[in-house]
């Protein structure tokens, strides 16, 4: 199917953002259960899978050249969104490659990598972006590798340097993120950065995931999916402009909470790098109102017992006090217990009406 | 509130010189070796020590000066920071540095260690003196020093910052959060923590 984008939505101010039948079906609806807790939820990141989502190595959807604007906005404000450390040239280069052959062979028709030698052009159609280069010697790009093609990618990105028997977490792209900063964390080791995640530590969930990290082999990526909750169709909800978002929150009603609150799911995967050992993580980030989750049956009625049953820790960490209980009440009368299935498909190819 | 449970949140060991070394430098931030900042049995005459007069009239020493049990005195914690930095430009393998003070001083040190290329295994930390903390904001990057209480105001943008246990070697500080940023004016009273 082709893709028709939609390069003028927003968001941030007048929020157009919107997705059509298609687009919520394809959603990564994050919770295989009826319940959730923390766990090392990773499987290989092959394609094909419970919805559309999982069909290339990293996803483009009808957002994609919208979603690369407001990169390129965040990037303008503040450029210390996207930072590599100096070591890290030979991962860039990495990154570049990978995005750059895996783009080419799942779209096609949107993107083109030809090569003579190191003398390289990838052409660009959705962002009408042609750029011949030598491979390996960055004055050739107009700007550092890692964030050449970055701009170009629906989601964030980060770099992890694998030494010290650890990993650390030495570069990144990060403007759609769920309230971290990599102005803060970059330099840190696994732990460190997963630092504030509660109830995770004790449960062995970092000393595991860790471990198994450390033995990604390259060819072989993985993936899990992470889900929070975010009011607003908001990619930027950094850190830094927490001042600037934080004040949604509290515009949450009764009569506003499906169409303002959204589901917002990191389809999280990560790859070993051939040259420089580095492990390229990708979060790529999807926004769904509660609304739109409500037209699958499955999914509204698993929504509202995921939320109802959450850990309280869980609940204070993902920020969602001040509205959950809204999301809950709106839900539950479309809840009639009846049992759902494993996984996460959304079991239908319709959607019901708007509720 | 004082332990959120972040384990990004640095622990600290008593030091001891670590076997594999060839030459133990040890930086502490006063005019002697602070009492605690050693383990049990170990003497300062296993390093070379490295001090702070916090007075001006200090005769100029060599970087380089190598023996264990020999005592350079710098003027204040940028004099010492700096001629740290040549120091370990100009090392070679083998070399183990330890420093000893407050927070900010001890992952100063270690930015310094890491920029010249040691690894975590070749540094050790003993953190001594007040528990004050550096806060970074988060939202304007400004540092606040000298932080004692659970909400501090930024030094940078006036925001009312939530001290959170998230700590970053890097900057050497721990985060700052607005604490009203959701409904602006809503601060809790700040309670003293970190003295």
């Amino acid at each position: 199917m082709t893709l028709q984008f939609k390069p003028s939505e927003t968001f941030r101010d007048t929020f157009t953002y919107a997705k059509t039948a298609e687009d919520i079906l394809r959603f990564p609806f994050p919770f295989p259960e009826d319940e959730y807790m923390y766990s090392v939820n990773i499987e290989p990141h092959v394609k094909g899978g419970p919805t559309a989502a999982f069909q290339a190595v990293f996803d483009i959807d009808e957002h994609y050249v919208a979603e690369c604007r407001e990169r390129a906005k965040v990037l303008a404000e503040d450029p210390k969104r996207c930072q590599v450390l100096p070591h890290m040239m030979a991962a860039e280069w990495d990154t570049l490659e990978l995005i750059m052959e895996s783009l080419a062979a799942d779209y096609p028709e949107h993107f083109t990598l030809t090569k003579a030698g190191d003398l390289w052009t990838w052409v660009n159609r959705p962002l009408g972006l042609q750029q011949s280069f030598t491979f390996g010697k960055a004055e050739t790009l107009p700007c550092p590798p890692f964030e050449f093609i970055t701009r170009q990618a629906q989601g964030d990105f980060t770099l992890q340097d694998q030494r010290e028997d650890n990993l650390f977490v030495d570069g990144g792209m990060v403007t759609t993120q769920a309230d971290w900063s990599l102005e803060f964390d970059i330099g840190m080791t696994f732990h460190e950065w997963h630092g504030p995640v509660p109830l995770a530590h004790e449960k062995g969930v970092f000393d595991r995931a860790l471990k198994y990290l450390m033995r990604l082999q390259c060819g072989q990526p993985v993936r899990r999916l992470n889900w929070t909750m975010t009011v607003n169709p908001r990619l930027d909800t950094s850190p830094e402009n927490y001042p600037v978002w934080g004040p949604d929150k509290a515009t949450v009603t009764p009569e506003n909470v499906a169409e303002k609150v959204h589901l917002r799911v990191e389809l999280q995967t990560l790859f070993r790098l051939p040259r420089s050992n580095a492990i390229l993580f990708g979060i790529r980030c999807y926004l769904t109102s509660v609304a739109d989750i409500a037209r699958v049956p499955k999914w509204r009625r698993r929504l509202h017992r995921v939320l109802r049953d959450l850990h309280p820790d869980i609940i204070g960490y993902k920020g969602l006090p001040r509205y959950r209980q809204m999301v809950i009440d709106h839900l539950a009368p479309f809840d009639d217990g009846v049992p759902t299935s494993r996984g996460i498909a959304p079991d239908t190819d319709t959607l019901d009406a708007a509720r | 509130m004082s332990d959120q449970g972040i384990k990004s949140r640095p622990k600290y060991q008593p030091i001891a010189p670590e076997p594999a070394g060839r030459h133990h430098l040890l930086v502490v931030e006063g005019a002697e070796v602070p009492g605690g900042a050693l383990a049990e049995g170990v003497s300062p005459a296993a390093f070379e020590v490295w001090t702070v007069a916090h007075r001006s009239a200090v005769p100029g020493a060599p970087v380089m000066e190598e023996a264990a049990g020999a005592v350079r005195t710098f003027r204040s914690v940028p004099h010492l920071l700096g001629a740290l930095q040549e120091r370990l430009a100009r090392e070679r393998m083998g070399l183990r540095l330890y420093g000893a003070g407050t927070e900010p001083f001890v992952w100063d040190v270690f930015g310094i260690a890491q920029a010249a290329g040691l690894g975590r295994q070749e540094t050790g930390f003993a953190h001594v003196g007040t528990q004050a903390r550096r806060i970074f904001c988060v939202h304007c990057r400004a540092v606040t020093e000298n932080v004692s209480t659970s909400i501090v105001t930024c030094s940078g943008c006036g925001a009312s910052l939530f001290v959170r246990d998230h700590f970053s070697r890097r900057l050497a500080a721990f985060m700052g959060v607005q604490v009203d940023a959701e409904v602006p004016g809503e601060v809790p009273e700040a309670e003293e923590l970190y003295a």
